[in-house]
């Protein structure tokens, strides 16, 4: 009983936090609430996996979480590395122009003594 | 190779030429692969990527330009900083040339010669030249890249990565590096196959020291460059 008090406690404050953070109720918050649902729908109802592994055919109901959350982690970290691949271009992008900048101003504040 | 069209504009007589260097922490060849560059008629760049040593300032004492990038971003965004600047300079043609004292200054007429004579591209082979000081391993390894290379680029080449090149600036429009690393090599081929840009290959020396050979590429860097080129720009 305290176990599911727990799951539940960490699924609301884990919805809280995204909910507090969205921004204009985008797509994603909405199907992170989703999953949260299902979550605690799976923690008060734990027979409603074992029903729906029958139904699809991957035997116990632990198992259909297990692939489930693999192919969450595949897509958070396939996600994850999209956004990696942007910053990383952002950053190429910008230390660029850090660079064009400082190359300028040196050429602006002429050569320095000695040189 | 394709064949189109091409800037008659001679490159050398008279043309703005430009020798890109990328250097991250080569403060050891720096001054003496500077020092053999600036006896030429062409402006030295090398574009210090962010190295913890002196290899700015070397290059610059041996009279280069240099372009200090804040953070290490690669080989590949160096080069495409290099020729950004040098084009912001009315360069008309670029050279790449490594930083590690391989290449040898000499090949550098023999690029511009091929590039007079109304090619948008010039790549450095090694294998139709000389390579010296490369163990048998490399050789394959090269090989091997080579097979790899031509089969992602679509062209028939000789060499695959060799990093001396000339490239006509009115050539560059086309030809953008969005690869930061290692793979900029590749992605170049790449994107010479999808254009009707003149290509050539002409035969370059290149000689292996126990130093050059160390900053290599080696197997884990090869699987790190098919990685880049097959994830970070599809996602």
């Amino acid at each position: 009983m305290w176990i599911r008090l727990l799951l539940l406690a960490g699924l609301a404050l884990t919805g809280y936090s995204a909910f507090v953070r969205r921004r204009r109720m985008p797509v994603h918050i909405m199907l992170i609430m989703m999953f949260l649902a299902a979550a605690a729908g799976m923690v008060v109802f734990p027979d409603v996996t074992n029903w729906a592994a029958a139904r699809l055919g991957v035997g116990r109901g632990v198992d259909l979480v297990t692939y489930l959350v693999e192919v969450s982690l595949l897509f958070i970290v396939l996600h994850y590395y999209s956004k990696f691949v942007l910053l990383q271009q952002q950053l190429t992008t910008l230390t660029r122009e850090l660079t064009f900048l400082r190359q300028d101003l040196d050429q602006l504040r002429g050569p320095k003594a000695g040189e | 190779m394709q064949t189109s069209g091409s800037s008659s504009e001679s490159v050398l007589t008279g043309a703005s030429v430009w020798i890109v260097v990328p250097a991250k922490d080569e403060e050891s060849t720096i001054g003496h692969v500077v020092a053999e560059l600036a006896q030429g008629e062409w402006v030295v760049l090398v574009v210090d990527d962010g190295s913890v040593d002196r290899t700015g300032m070397v290059a610059k004492m041996a009279g280069a330009i240099v372009l200090r990038h804040a953070v290490n971003l690669g080989q590949g965004a160096s080069l495409q900083t290099g020729f950004d600047y040098a084009r912001r300079r009315d360069a008309s043609v670029l050279v790449t040339f490594d930083a590690d004292g391989q290449h040898a200054p000499t090949d550098i007429p023999t690029l511009l010669q091929a590039l007079d004579s109304g090619c948008d591209v010039v790549l450095g082979s090694r294998f139709l030249g000389e390579i010296v000081g490369a163990s048998w391993l490399r050789r394959i390894f090269l090989r091997v890249a080579v097979k790899v290379s031509n089969r992602l680029s679509g062209m028939t080449l000789s060499d695959a990565h060799c990093g001396i090149r000339a490239i006509r600036a009115s050539a560059l429009d086309q030809l953008t590096l969005t690869q930061d690393r290692m793979a900029h090599a590749s992605e170049l081929l790449k994107k010479l196959g999808r254009t009707d840009l003149v290509v050539v290959e002409v035969p370059v020396a290149v000689r292996y020291t126990q130093y050059s050979s160390s900053r290599g590429q080696g197997l884990t860097q090869a699987l790190r460059v098919l990685f880049d080129l097959m994830f970070n720009r599809s996602l």
